[in-house]
This record gives structure tokens, C-alpha cells and sequence, in this order.
């Protein structure tokens, strides 16, 4: 369908649109004419994505002399699958109604291990393998090597697509990884390099979150992005956790270990090019002393994740007298990894703020602040003047550099952390210096101040108000949708009490209790029984899971679950999990029905969705509460009292609702779908906790379904399965249309728009 | 069954009657008894085939064994045996169970086979087989068989051409439903302890073992690897329950220490490293949006140390003993994993070494063929796009639908015809014979006919006179308010169930028949060869044999029930009023025609 919304045409791929989607696209607009950031909290299952995708690609089309580009940040791949997939299905539909005027240029970014295609690279075990891997065949001294030698082995990809050169163009169309993947063999062009020269010009660029938050990452691959850009940041409840961690650095025995290697291995390195080349290491401190400026001229191959958020003025500065000369960076380090190393040896916890560390350092160590700032690209400089090409080898030394610099930059916002062991295994010695990041708005201020509209959007923002104190922004747009629903698809409930009456509760005095524990068995127990197809557990950790299903297990109640449906579970181990995850999915779509195990803070919370069969229930075990007793943990909430004023208490409470609101909201896709979700703790019946939960849910809680036990919530479970069942009007009862159709937009858009129905 | 068996025992009328000591001597179509005084006239010899079952008395102390050979009912009575002892009466209660069990076997399959082979046809066994164990199964069948096809009025092979589909049916049904693996995992193979001693038994069943081989591919290899040329199969399990044993008290620095000392031991222990290879391979087919995998790549907090590290979610272990640690989850993936991919194989599960080969037979087949398909990968596309659709938002996708394809014509005419001539019983249309093609002329003269009717009698409104209107009217409601008298408080009775037995039998025997000869019938209609042309006349005398048979029924019962059966006669009287109409006019139309055309008609 094809609408209005004031001066632009929306191109909608889809029939019908739901009427909180249209009005989520005019505050959209509003807030693109104003060219400001919003923050816009909208329930799942109510197409938000293509709502996004479907404005704004229609706001560039119909502003053709100045278009806006699109920078969609999701939080892992295969997110990012999905986008490109909806956004395809956009595209084509606008190109059957604009013709050719439509054609974007769309496509999905991802490192080298998912994009290579050369069999020899990709083959390797993790990233850091790849990228090494890579620059052994691609890097520019390499290749001047191979020009005389024709023994040394190139990357014949990456050698196509630079005889290409200027011809190596991307055609208009949308890309996903795959098909990267596969215009790259069928070209004989590496897909990677060819998507990373493509980013410049595409209308829409769909990556991960740590292109842009990622200062290190962000310095190569976001920066020639212009200003009229709209980033999105899609499913961004945890936005500041990301952040937070993009600028935290942890420093362990076995890293100190490495980099003392690493180092030893750069003064052979250095000492071999005195003896031969010496030449070079003079150019390379004639470059220093000009600065830094000129990083961006290396070739696309030689480049480096670049410096952590470094102010643009101390890009033009030049580098320390001191760290100019190869050897003497390389003294300033060891004295460096020596002087973490005492540190190291502590026997109590230690906690300081950077300020405090670095005038300790300086005393120590003799090293200033300036050094430490630099450290980061004087490393870098020095490895490509050395010509390291495995620099998986030297990850170590990089860490400690990373850490140098982050410590020279920041002077609040962060504190370092010792700890001489893990807090719950006291025997066990395990050293660790922490610096952790508390201020979220370090990591996203280049953003806000770089481009002219960020959105924020998520199924979960609640409570709205305090998302633009943390990210420390202003918004010009705010605002939260609840849903519209044609019947009540939609089921939560809250359980206080198992079938024998007692409450249940993952509080820590009582999680062990074998009392709740069987409890919790026998909810699912008799929930397996009653509900069809795939069932959803969320736990709270790792360790609670794994304790929980072993004692399952041994009671005999586990098996009974199997006689029902299959059992799978989420592990720390990726490959693991998703192969789990792949058999559930096969499991329900074949009818066997399935019970998925996972962890509310984990990675299939956070990014899979369990829709339509996938999920007709939720099992939220207990509240997601963070690990309070972490050093880290306190240490940030001591901040955000102090500079925000945010309440402890009320900042833990927010996190763990959020958490159990993402993993509850996992089930219900559209309007056409239905889920229950059950609360399963007696803490969710208090209000202070209850009322933190997302308003879509709470105006489909009702107070009957407040203080349930086990017996209860299975008859209720009845009751709904077999109303859900039943035929009913989409378009929703008269009076309240839940889905409109053009004439119905037509008819509105004669009134006032604002006029909405809910 | 072992030739014969000798047994001292006492042969006597009855239960209480003392009896003649003798000895009682089995063969395998008869049994003798010869009594120790020779004079005595209890002596004889009986075949089996005479004897119908047996029965036994129960053991106990002080009872006495007996065993009761039953004899025909009619011919009345039976031979009661007392024995010295149970053990004596068991060896010749099985030898008697055997021999009746083989006789009426042998019997039953010899009367059908004889009469199957009456009709010289080239039959497989198997199809053959098949036919008797329906025939068997199903007495009705064999009836309907009994009476038409020994009578010859239908041949064996029409008779089974209708029932196609209970033969193709019966193949599907004799290949037995593969059973899958148990919901249950394997890790319920429980160590027990008998409390007392240190001595842990594990119990292992083939079915267990086969379980074991398919989730756990690195025993498989060993086994294959191992048995039996380095090891026992008995030591190989010995082996495999000690590391399952290791496994279950959670103590990997034991479970290190013991595999550093026994390298085979460490197979078991360590991580399986043909499911890891297996799990890379598989990760590639994994739905994109799925893909978690992928994210490692991606994900820049994984980079060593980078990120927070001590939030409290993850777990620490020392990474030396990390490759002999298993977690119950692991395992219940995997379990869940092979549950779902089903029972690769098909094999009896009695030989261990056997199982083993196929299994790793069909794992390669499955690789091969994983090779070779490129579809998936498209497929996969379309399912993700598909996904992607939010459903209720545009008009419902057409469903996928298949062509209609009979796959038989015959068998579908067949089922039409029988259908149409269900109809034709139920209303009285049927039994008049519309006459298709007619000459002008004729048209005309009817036309006349009616309209000169219309002219005598004038135009009537109601279409129905109404004094056959009223007149079935009160026929139905008598009826109905008769049989709803009857009938109506218990909705399980039927009118049948009021008849006397024998006269209910004889009515549905009755209508089965006539409903086999009539589909038989119809479906030789058109007529196109001379073989149909007979077989049809051959019906017609087989229908009008049954006709009188009906009236007589109508007649011999009770005259209260006189009305019900005429009721229950109707239809089938009415079918085969039809048939006999049809066949009729097809005979006139034959001769009438026959001259014109000479080449016969099609």
C-alpha cells in the first residue's frame, strides 16, 4: 500500500498496516524533519522493523536532490539477516510501483570471517585467525613481495578486485552476507573489500552495533560517513551495556605473559631491521613526528581498527618525542606490562580512578599520560613498519595498549578494579585488573554529535525517561506504542506459588531450596502437557540452569518433560547452542514439539525470536537480577547515584525487568500470533517490580492472573489455548480497527492524523 | 517340533473317575493311548485334527495334572489325562499346543490355498499370501469369497480387482512402522550399586547400545576400531562403563588422571571430536537468521579480555581438565538431535558388530548425499523470506495444493458407480429408464402426449397430486412414529438389533452380496467385450438367485416384524429392480441394434 504521511509517500509493502505502525512512522518523520535523535519504545511483534525501514527508505526517495542515508545498527548477524530480508521485500515492492527511480543500494557489513570466500582463510577457527589469515596474502608489502616472487602466495580475490579497481562496483540491490558471498565468486572479486569500498556509496548499510560504538572500529569503517545520516539502533534496550563494554578492558596473568612474548618477539623484529633496512624505522619516525593525521592514506588493506575515541585535535598532534624511536616505545612498554604485573600481585581487592592510576604509573613506571594516550597507534604504526602480518599472534600486546590509551584518555567515568580472585571460588588465585566503564555516554557520544538523527527503538525502553539520562542526549522524539490487539493474543501471568501452594521465588536464600526447585519442575511439567508445540525456559544463569536441570534430572522429573517433548538447552558453547537451536525449530515445525532452555541474559534471549509455534509459552524462572555482588557492578551503580542520581535499588530492578521483558517478548511476531508468558516468582506480584515491566504487557495483566499457583495457571492455559484456537475478524471489532487499509488511511489523512485510534 | 513324546498317565472319562493307568504316546498328527492292562478297552488312537483345544488344570501341591483334550462339540466330550506329575503335563500340554496350533494352521491355509489355486492364475506367493491372510482376517470376506468365487460366478482376479486397495494396503501395513529412538536419555543407564560391595553394574541392552553408537559417534569408532581385534566386546563395554561410571561422580581431575594412564579409556573420556567436525559441517545449513555462530566474528567483545570480564555469568574452569568435562546439557542436545533425526537403520538389534556396520554404512550415504544437494540452500532462502512476511498484514498466500491425479480410473469409477447406485436405492427415480437418445419423432409423440393429458385433465398447480402426496405422508409418519416408538429411547438400537438373530444375519449377509454383485455389475457397464457381456448375464443369474431369497426372508418372519424387514428388503429389492431394468434395455438395444450394425458397438 501506498500512503501519505504530510508531504512524503509511504511505500508500504503490505496490504494492511497496523495503526500503531503508521503512527509510529509519523513520529518517525517528525522527528527526521527536525533532524534530531528519538527514542521510540514499541512492542514486538507489531512490525517495527519494517515500519523503520519502510519510512525511511520512502523519506530519502521523495527528498531525491539531498537523500538521507540509512546506518541500521542491529545487534548480531543474524539480526542483521532478517533486516536485509524484510528490506528486500520493501525494495522489491517499491520497485514495482517507482520503477527504476526506486533502486537503492542496500547491504549488510560483517567481518572477514563472514564474508570471506577464499577457501585457504575462511577455514580458520575464530576471527582474530581470518583477519590474520587475510593479511598474510593481502597486505601491501606482501603483494611488492609477490610482484618479484611469485612463490609467495597471494589472495587471487583480493588481487581481481584491485585490477579491477574503479570497475569493481556493487550493482543497485539489496545484499545480504550470502549474497556478498556469492556476487564475490561469481565476480572472482573479494566480497569483503568490495562491501567495505561499497559502504561509502550504499543508500542503506546494515551492521553491527560495534561499527559505530566501537570507537576502534568506528575510526575505520564509519568514518566517511556523511552527517545526513539516520543511524538506527534497533532492539536497543541494552544499548548502554553495550556501550559500557566497548570501553572495558580486563588485564590477566596470561595476557602480561603474552605481551612480555610479544614484545621480545617486536625487539628481534627491530633488531633485524637495523641490521637490514634501517631506512625504514627512520621513515617511520619521520612520519611521527608529522603526526598521526595521515593514518587514513594507508592502503584499504593495511589498515588498522583504529584509536579508541580520540578528539580529532590530538589526531593532528604529533607523537611524543619519547615514544618516537622504535626501542624506546618498546622500553616504555615493558615497563608498562612490569609495573601491571606488581600491581597483579595483590593480595586485597584494590579500587582507583584513573586519575589516581595513571599519577601512579607515572611515579612508578615513569610513564606520563600523554605516552599512555598514544600507545594505542604507536603500536600500530610499529607493527606495520615492522611488517607483522600474523597479528592474531599479538592480540596481547594490543590488549595492553587498548588499555594504555583508554586510561591516558578518560579521566572519569571509569575506575580500575584488582581483584586477587573470583569472589566465589576464594581458593582458587585468579588475578584481574579491570578497567570497566560506567558512563554509557562515553562510548555514543561521537555518534550523537556525528550524525543528525539517531533513533533508539526497542520492544523494551520502560521506564522511557531513563534511557536519555544514561545516554546522557536529548530527544526530540519520545515516545512509547502500546499495542492494539484484535483479541487478546497476547497471555502473561504471574505465578507465586507452585502446585503444593508454597512460594516459588530465585531469590538467593531460597533458589536452592529443593522445595522450589521441584515446583518449578512440575510448572513445566504440567505445562508440556498442555501446551502444543514449542515451549521457551528462561533461567537466570548459566550456573542456576545447569543446577537445575542436573537436580531435574536426577529426580526423575526431567524424564517425564521427555516423554512430552524434546529437550534442548542453550550452552556457553555458540556452535552448540545454534545447532540446538536449528533441531528445536525442526522439532516444532515437524510436530514433535520442543522445550528450549536458555539464559535470560544470554545470547538467545537476546536476538531469536521464538514466534508462532517456535513459542506458545515463556517461562521466565525466576527475576533476571544482575550478580550483585560484583565489584564492577557496584562500582557502576555507585556512579550512576552520584552523577544521575539514579537509585541502586531502582537501577537493578530496571535491568532485570528489561531482561525479562526481552525474553517474555520473544514470542508473539504479529497480531495473527498468540503466547502466554508466564512470571514465575513471587517477586513479580509486588508492584514495585511489576510496574517496571513494558506497558503492553502490563495492560494485558490482569489482576486475576497476579497470584497464581501451578493449578491455576494450567487452567488458565486451557482456557486460552482453546480460545486462540478459534476463527476470528482480523481487522478487529467496529469501532476499534486494529488493521487499516488505505481507505482508512485516506479517510484519516482528510482529519487530523493525530487522531489516532488507541 | 521334536518328533514324539512318551508319557505314563491315566486316561479317564471324567474329572472324578479313577481312570486306566496307560501310557500316552504323541506324534505329530495323532495321539495314542495304550493302557497298561491290555485288556481294557480304553484304548485309541486319535488324530489331531479331530481334537478343537485343550485345557489344563492349574499346579499345585496336592491337585492332581490333568490335561483335557476337547473334542468337537457335536461329536461331544473329551479324553482327560492325569499325569504322574507337572512336569510330565508340561512337556505334553506344549507338545499338544504346537500340534493343534500347526493342524489348524495347516488346515485353514490348506482349504484357501486349494481354492485359490483352483482358478489356474499367475500368482505370486506373496500376493497370494496376501489374499489368504485377508481372507482369514476378515470372515466376511471369506464368505462373500466362499459364495462367489467357488460358486464361479465371479473369477478370483474380479474379485480382487475391487479390493485393490486392501491389498496395496495390507503391503503398507506388513512393513512394520519403524520404531525411533526413546524419548528417554541413555545417561538413565544408571550405575547400580548393590550396597554392600564396591561393585558398580551397569545394564546394557542392545537397544541401549544402539542408542550409544548413534550419540555418541567416537565410541562408535572405537568400536569399530577396537572390537574385535584389540579387545573383547565384553571389555569394551567393561571399558565404556568405567568412563561413563568416571563421568557420573563429576571428578575430571580423576577422569584426566585415569585417561592419561589408558589411551582407550580416553576415547570415551575425552571430547568427541567426530561430533565437533560434525557440528562444523552442520553449522554451514543452519538458517542464517538462526546463526549465532556467526556473531563470533562479528562481536568484538570476544577478543581476549576485552569487555567486562567478572559480571558473574561466566563460569571458570581450568582449561587443562576442560576436555574432560561433559555437561549433562551437551548431552541433552545431542540426545534430542539423534531422537529427531530418527532411526537411521533397520536392522534386528541382536548382533552389536552388525549394528555398528550399518549404522556407519548409512552415515556415509548421508554425507553423500549431502554433498550433492543445492536445492536446500534455496530453499532455505525461500523459507526466510517467507518468514519474514508478517502474515496478517496482506491477503492470505494461496495455499500449495497438488493436481488431482487418480492414480487408478478403474477403482475411482468403480467407488462412483457404487455411489450412484446408493442413491438410485434410496430414491425411486432410478428404476425408470431414461432413454437418451430418442428420434425426432418420438419427441414429438410424447410432446403430444403430454400436452393431451394436460388437455384431459387440465392444468394441475401442485406438481405432486395431492392424494399421493397425503398417501406417502402417511405412510412416512406411520412409519417413523412406529420405528421412533421402538427405537427412539435408545439411539445405540437399531431396527436390526429387534430382529431375530438368524433373519439379522441373513439380511446383512444378504446385502453384502448384493451390493458385491451389483458393484460388479455397474462396473462392467458399457459393455465392450464379449468377456464383460457374460460376466454381466453370469450377475444377472447370480442377482435373480438372491431376488426370490429375499422374499422368502420377507415372508418367514413373524408379522410384526414383517414391516421393518420389508422396510430393510426395499432397497435392496429396488437396487436390484434396477439392475435387472438396465440390463434389460441394454439386451433390447443389443438385438435392436445388432442388425444395423454389424461390427457390434462400442
Amino acid at each position: 500500500m501506498k500512503f501519505q504521511i504530510e508531504d512524503v509517500t509511504v511505500y508500504f509493502p503490505y496490504d494492511n498496516i497496523y495503526p500503531e505502525q503508521y503512527s509510529y512512522m509519523v513520529e518517525l518523520k517528525r522527528a527526521l524533519d527536525a533532524k534530531g535523535h528519538a527514542l521510540l519504545e514499541m512492542p514486538t511483534g507489531t512490525g517495527k522493523t519494517i515500519a523503520l525501514l519502510s519510512l525511511i527508505t520512502s523519506y530519502a526517495l521523495s527528498k531525491p536532490s539531498n537523500p538521507i542515508k540509512l546506518l541500521y545498527c542491529t545487534r548480531t548477524v543474524h539480526e542483521m539477516e532478517k533486516t536485509l530480508a524484510e528490506l528486500r521485500l520493501l525494495h522489491q515492492y517499491q520497485l514495482r510501483h517507482l520503477g527504476p527511480a526506486a533502486r537503492i543500494l542496500a547491504l549488510g557489513l560483517s567481518s572477514r570471517k563472514n564474508l570471506c570466500i577464499n577457501p585457504a582463510v575462511v577455514s580458520a577457527e575464530n576471527r582474530d585467525s581470518v583477519d590474520a589469515g587475510c593479511r598474510k596474502l593481502t597486505a601491501s608489502w606482501v603483494r611488492a613481495l609477490a610482484v618479484e616472487n611469485p612463490n609467495i602466495p597471494t589472495c587471487q580475490f583480493f588481487e581481481n578486485y584491485e585490477k579491477a579497481a574503479s570497475e569493481a562496483v556493487l550493482p543497485p540491490g539489496v545484499y545480504t552476507l550470502q549474497d556478498l558471498r556469492a556476487f564475490g565468486r561469481d565476480k572472482g572479486w573479494c566480497p569483503y573489500f568490495l562491501a567495505r569500498h561499497m559502504v561509502q556509496f550504499a543508500n542503506v548499510v546494515v551492521y553491527s552495533y560495534q561499527y559505530l560504538l566501537d570507537p576502534k572500529v568506528a575510526g575505520i569503517i564509519s568514518k566517511e560517513m556523511q552527517r545526513e545520516s539516520v543511524v538506527v539502533f534497533d532492539e536497543a534496550h541494552n544499548i548502554d551495556n553495550v556501550c559500557i563494554e566497548a570501553l572495558s578492558v580486563s588485564v590477566r596473568r596470561q595476557t602480561l605473559e603474552g605481551a612480555t612474548r610479544n614484545l621480545s618477539k617486536m625487539a628481534q623484529e627491530i633488531n633485524r631491521f637495523k641490521a637490514t633496512d634501517a631506512g625504514r624505522l627512520r621513515a617511520e619516525y619521520n612520519r611521527l613526528v608529522e603526526g598521526l593525521a595521515q593514518r587514513g592514506n594507508l592502503p584499504i588493506s593495511d589498515t588498522w581498527l583504529a584509536n579508541p575515541a580520540l578528539p580529532d585535535d590530538i589526531l593532528k598532534e604529533a607523537v611524543p618525542g619519547n615514544i618516537r624511536r622504535a626501542e624506546h616505545f618498546l622500553s616504555v612498554l615493558r615497563r608498562l606490562v612490569q609495573y601491571l604485573h606488581g600491581r597483579l600481585e595483590t593480595e586485597n581487592v584494590e579500587k582507583e580512578g584513573p586519575v589516581a592510576f595513571v599519577a601512579s604509573i607515572n611515579s612508578q613506571a615513569g610513564i606520563d599520560q600523554k605516552m599512555l594516550k598514544f600507545c594505542y597507534d604507536r603500536l600500530h604504526s610499529l607493527m606495520l613498519t615492522l611488517e607483522i602480518t600474523d597479528t592474531d599472534e599479538f592480540l596481547h600486546i594490543q590488549t595492553i595498549c587498548d588499555f594504555a590509551t583508554l586510561v591516558g584518555t578518560y579521566t572519569r567515568g571509569f575506575s580500575i578494579i584488582i581483584e586477587p580472585f573470583d569472589e566465589r571460588m576464594p581458593h582458587i588465585p585468579d588475578p584481574v585488573l579491570q578497567l570497566s566503564c560506567h558512563d554509557a555516554s562515553l562510548a555514543i557520544k561521537p555518534v550523537f554529535e556525528r550524525f543528525q538523527s539517531v533513533v533508539i527503538t526497542s520492544g523494551t525502553l520502560s521506564p522511557i525517561d531513563l534511557y536519555p539520562r544514561l545516554l546522557n542526549f536529548n530527544p526530540v522524539v519520545s515516545r512509547s506504542f502500546t499495542m492494539s490487539l484484535t483479541r487478546n493474543c497476547i497471555c502473561p501471568m504471574v505465578l507465586t506459588r507452585g502446585s503444593d501452594q508454597l512460594p516459588v521465588s530465585t531469590k538467593f536464600d531460597m533458589r536452592s531450596d529443593p522445595g522450589v526447585v521441584r515446583n518449578y519442575g512440575r510448572l513445566l511439567l504440567e505445562m508440556v502437557s498442555v501446551v502444543p508445540d514449542g515451549i521457551v525456559c528462561f533461567f537466570v544463569s548459566y550456573s542456576y540452569m545447569d543446577g537445575i536441570v542436573n537436580t531435574w534430572n536426577e529426580s526423575g522429573i526431567l524424564k517425564e518433560i521427555m516423554q512430552h517433548k524434546l529437550v534442548f538447552i542453550e550452552t556457553q558453547d555458540v556452535v552448540e547452542t545454534t545447532l540446538a537451536l536449528d533441531n528445536y525449530r525442526r522439532a516444532c515445525d515437524c510436530g514433535r514439539g520442543a522445550v528450549f532452555f536458555s539464559v535470560a541474559r544470554g545470547k538467545v534471549a537476546e536476538g531469536i525470536d521464538f514466534d508462532r509455534h517456535y513459542g506458545r509459552l515463556v517461562i521466565m524462572f525466576g527475576v533476571p537480577f544482575q550478580y550483585t555482588l560484583s565489584r564492577i557492578l557496584l562500582a557502576r551503580l555507585e556512579y550512576l547515584r552520584e552523577t544521575f542520581q539514579i537509585k541502586e535499588g531502582d537501577f537493578l530492578t530496571f535491568d532485570a525487568l528489561r531482561q525479562a521483558a526481552q525474553c517474555v517478548g520473544r514470542v508473539i511476531r504479529s497480531k495473527a500470533d498468540y503466547g502466554m508468558m508466564i512470571f514465575a516468582d513471587k517477586r513479580y506480584s509486588r508492584h514495585d517490580k511489576r510496574s517496571k515491566l513494558p506497558g503492553w504487557i502490563l495492560s494485558h495483566l490482569r489482576d486475576a492472573h497476579l497470584n497464581l499457583s501451578t493449578d491455576m495457571a494450567l487452567h488458565i492455559a486451557r482456557e486460552f489455548l482453546r480460545k486462540m484456537a478459534q476463527p476470528y475478524d482480523k481487522a478487529g471489532v467496529s469501532g476499534r480497527k486494529t488493521l487499516l487499509s488505505e481507505e482508512d488511511l485516506e479517510k484519516m489523512g482528510d482529519g487530523t492524523t493525530n487522531e489516532m485510534l488507541f | 517340533m521334536s518328533g514324539e513324546v512318551l508319557k505314563r498317565a491315566r486316561y479317564k472319562t471324567s474329572v472324578k473317575d479313577s481312570g486306566v493307568a496307560g501310557v500316552l504316546k504323541m506324534t505329530e498328527d495323532k495321539f495314542v493311548f495304550m493302557p497298561n492292562d491290555p485288556t481294557s478297552s480304553a484304548r485309541f488312537d486319535v488324530e489331531f485334527r479331530f481334537i478343537k483345544g485343550h485345557k489344563f488344570s492349574k499346579g499345585g501341591s496336592n491337585k492332581p495334572a490333568l490335561l483335557n483334550l476337547t473334542q468337537d462339540s457335536e461329536k461331544g466330550g473329551g479324553y482327560i489325562f492325569e499325569f504322574e506329575n507337572y512336569p510330565d503335563r508340561e512337556v505334553c500340554r506344549e507338545f499338544v499346543g504346537k500340534a493343534l496350533a500347526k493342524f489348524s494352521e495347516a488346515s485353514k491355509a490348506g482349504s484357501e490355498q486349494s481354492a485359490v489355486k483352483l482358478f489356474d492364475e499367475q500368482l505370486s506367493t506373496i500376493e497370494m499370501e496376501r489374499r489368504i491372510k485377508l481372507l482369514r482376517e476378515d470372515s466376511e470376506l471369506q464368505k462373500l469369497h466362499k459364495q462367489f468365487v467357488l460358486s464361479g460366478v465371479l473369477t478370483e482376479a474380479e474379485f480382487w480387482a475391487t479390493r485393490k486397495k486392501l491389498l496395496d494396503g495390507n503391503t503398507s501395513r506388513t512393513s512394520k512402522q519403524r520404531v525411533g529412538f526413546k524419548s528417554a536419555m541413555i545417561s538413565d543407564l544408571k550405575p547400580l550399586t548393590d550396597g554392600r560391595t564396591n561393585r558398580v553394574t551397569f545394564n546394557l541392552t542392545p537397544e541401549i547400545i544402539h542408542q550409544i553408537f548413534a550419540e555418541k559417534p567416537a565410541v562408535h569408532q572405537a568400536f569399530l576400531n577396537f572390537v574385535p581385534n584389540k579387545m573383547t566386546e565384553k571389555d569394551f563395554w567393561n571399558k565404556y562403563c568405567r568412563a561413563e561410571y568416571l563421568h557420573c561422580t563429576r571428578n575430571t581431575v580423576a577422569a584426566a588422571a585415569e585417561a592419561a594412564e589408558d589411551e582407550e579409556l580416553a576415547v570415551f573420556l575425552k571430547h568427541d571430536d567426530i561430533l565437533a567436525n560434525e557440528a562444523r559441517r552442520k553449522i554451514r545449513r543452519v538458517d542464517p537468521t538462526l546463526d549465532m555462530e556467526a556473531d563470533q566474528g562479528d562481536d568484538y567483545m570476544h577478543l581476549p579480555d576485552h569487555g567486562i570480564f567478572r559480571d558473574g555469568s561466566k563460569e571458570i574452569i581450568d582449561p587443562q581438565y576442560e576436555q574432560y568435562r561433559r555437561t549433562l546439557s551437551q548431552d541433552l542436545n545431542r540426545h534430542a538431535a539423534v531422537v529427531l533425526e530418527g532411526r537411521p537403520i533397520d536392522v534386528e538389534l541382536e548382533d552389536t558388530r552388525t549394528v555398528a556396520e550399518a549404522l556407519a554404512k548409512s552415515k556415509r550415504v548421508e554425507a553423500a548425499n549431502e554433498k550433492s544437494d543445492g536445492s536446500v540452500t534455496r530453499e532455505r532462502l525461500e523459507r526466510i523470506s517467507r518468514m519474514t512476511e508478517i502474515e496478517d498484514l496482506q491477503a492470505p498466500r494461496d495455499l500449495p495444493f497438488a493436481a488431482l491425479c487418480i492414480k487408478d480410473p478403474r477403482d475411482y469409477f468403480d467407488s462412483q458407480q457404487a455411489n450412484a447406485l446408493k442413491t438410485l436405492g434410496d430414491t425411486l427415480a432410478g428404476s425408470k429408464q431414461i432413454k437418451c437418445s430418442l428420434s425426432t419423432q418420438e419427441a414429438y409423440g410424447s410432446l403430444r402426449g403430454f400436452i393431451s393429458e394436460i388437455k384431459s385433465v387440465g392444468l394441475s398447480d401442485p406438481i405432486v397430486k395431492p392424494d399421493i402426496a397425503l398417501k406417502v405422508l402417511n405412510g412416512l409418519t406411520q412409519n417413523i412414529s412406529s420405528t421412533k416408538f421402538h427405537l427412539g429411547k435408545n439411539p445405540q438400537e437399531s431396527v436390526l438389533d429387534r430382529l431375530p438373530i438368524i433373519t439379522k444375519e441373513e439380511l446383512l449377509h444378504h446385502w453384502t452380496s448384493i451390493q458385491e454383485l451389483l458393484r460388479h455389475f455397474w462396473s462392467s457397464y458399457p459393455i465392450t467385450t464379449t468377456y464383460l457381456y457374460t460376466k454381466a448375464s453370469r450377475l444377472k443369474d447370480a442377482m435373480s438367485q438372491i431376488y426370490p431369497k429375499l422374499q422368502e426372508i420377507k415372508e418367514s418372519v413373524q408379522s410384526d416384524f414383517r414391516h421393518q424387514v420389508s422396510l430393510l428388503v426395499q432397497p435392496m429389492l429396488q437396487a436390484l429392480d434396477a439392475a435387472f431394468a438396465h440390463y434389460d434395455a441394454d439386451q433390447q438395444k443389443r438385438s435392436a441394434r445388432s442388425g444395423e450394425r454389424p461390427n457390434g458397438f462400442v
